[in-house]
């Protein structure tokens, strides 16, 4: 086999042998969690731990809320009857609180990184 | 109510302290404290308008306009206040030097007003739905009045106490305060950033929200003082670093600089 050949082989071995690796990496799990009458549903999510998140937040009251959280470093307004994206992790497993500083009695959850 | 009052509270709070800290600098720089009004209006307007677009500023930038505008602002205002550091700094070792006058309240101008927008389009947007739409103007209102009171008096107490030191050393602790809330901004900036996938998402490094939480007083404090974080990233970290470093590197210059002037006087003297 030429030094060619050898090459153009390695080069497909290496994507073959990195592809799933790669599709994992493309593919961020997205999360969705609603506002409704100033609660979280669901006011607890399970994700993945260790892996990055997008996470949408669909806020279904007319007033505006603000998604925050000290332990995700997170903070997003989102306007009345509209949503959000806010990227989260890689998470370590555990709890992480989250709350919506509008509504800092009612509007609360957690986010599980399992 | 109580909602109302830390809302505004924990926004005003931070506002504050750089407003007093510029007021106490340019005081011991011998510029009047004209810059007030004119950076409060621009800021005020900055803030509705921002607050009343936020839903299309939110949906711009694929649905990352809120974090760019964010971190925008904050890296501008940790830049300004480099700049002023290096103002503070000639004045600190020449007591002679004239500061120039114009470009530093060019400076208070941009950093206050910049800061009452992002701070006050969270307020304008509470006070909004929940207290005009809502019809619970008394309470919201009265809560937000509260809170704003509150941040008012602390700022009057930090205002005094700076101003209390003799002018070379209300400065250098000026220079010093400015630096750390410089790099707060820039470390938040970070982790806007990071929220909308534009800077790499990491683990965090540390987390010391067991000796002191975030959402307790004295975090909130600290947070607002010197961009307190307890669980922060590396691309944070780095750029609380970088912003330390910009400012000091600002700082050392002017030093050079009015080091030589100096020289140069006792020379021709």
């Amino acid at each position: 086999m030429s030094y060619r050949h050898r090459s153009v082989m390695c080069a497909l071995v290496f994507i073959f042998a990195t592809w799933p690796v790669a599709m994992t990496w493309a593919q961020t799990p997205v999360f969705e969690i609603e506002i409704r009458e100033h609660l979280f549903f669901p006011a607890e999510l399970v994700i993945p731990a260790n892996q990055k998140v997008k996470l949408i937040i669909y806020n279904r009251d007319p007033t505006p809320e603000e998604f925050e959280s000290y332990e995700l470093n997170r903070e997003k307004v989102i306007v009345g009857n509209s949503q959000g994206i806010v990227f989260i992790g890689p998470l370590k497993p555990g709890e992480y609180p989250f709350f919506g500083e509008f509504n800092l009695k009612t509007a609360l959850g957690k986010i599980i990184a399992k | 109510m109580t909602d109302a009052v830390i809302i505004v509270l924990r926004e005003v709070l931070e506002a504050m302290l750089l407003i007093c800290l510029l007021m106490a600098s340019s005081t011991a720089m011998g510029v009047r404290v004209k810059w007030l009004v004119a950076s409060l209006v621009i800021g005020m307007i900055g803030a509705s308008l921002y607050g009343v677009n936020l839903e299309t500023v939110s949906m711009a930038f694929a649905g990352f306009g809120q974090e760019l505008v964010n971190s925008g602002l904050l890296i501008a205002i940790a830049l300004l206040l480099a700049a002023h550091n290096f103002l503070a700094t000639r004045k600190m070792i020449d007591s002679d030097y004239t500061t120039p006058v114009l470009l530093l309240q060019f400076l208070c101008i941009g950093i206050v007003s910049m800061a009452v927008t992002r701070e006050g389009a969270e307020i304008y947007l509470y006070l909004y739905a929940y207290g005009v739409l809502a019809d619970n103007m008394n309470s919201v209102f009265s809560g937000g009045a509260i809170g704003m009171g509150v941040g008012l008096s602390f700022g009057t107490f930090f205002y005094y106490g700076l101003s209390a030191l003799k002018s070379r050393r209300r400065l250098l602790v000026c220079c010093v305060l400015s630096l750390v809330l410089a790099a707060g901004m820039m470390g938040q900036a970070a982790f806007y950033l990071s929220q909308a996938d534009i800077l790499p998402s990491q683990f965090t490094l540390w987390d010391t929200s067991g000796v002191v939480a975030e959402s307790s007083l004295i975090g909130e404090l600290l947070h607002a003082a010197i961009g307190y974080e307890a669980s922060p990233t590396l691309t944070q970290a780095f750029l609380y670093l970088g912003s330390i470093l910009i400012s000091l590197l600002a700082m050392l210059l002017a030093w050079w600089i009015a080091r030589q002037r100096v020289a140069v006087k006792k020379e021709s003297c």
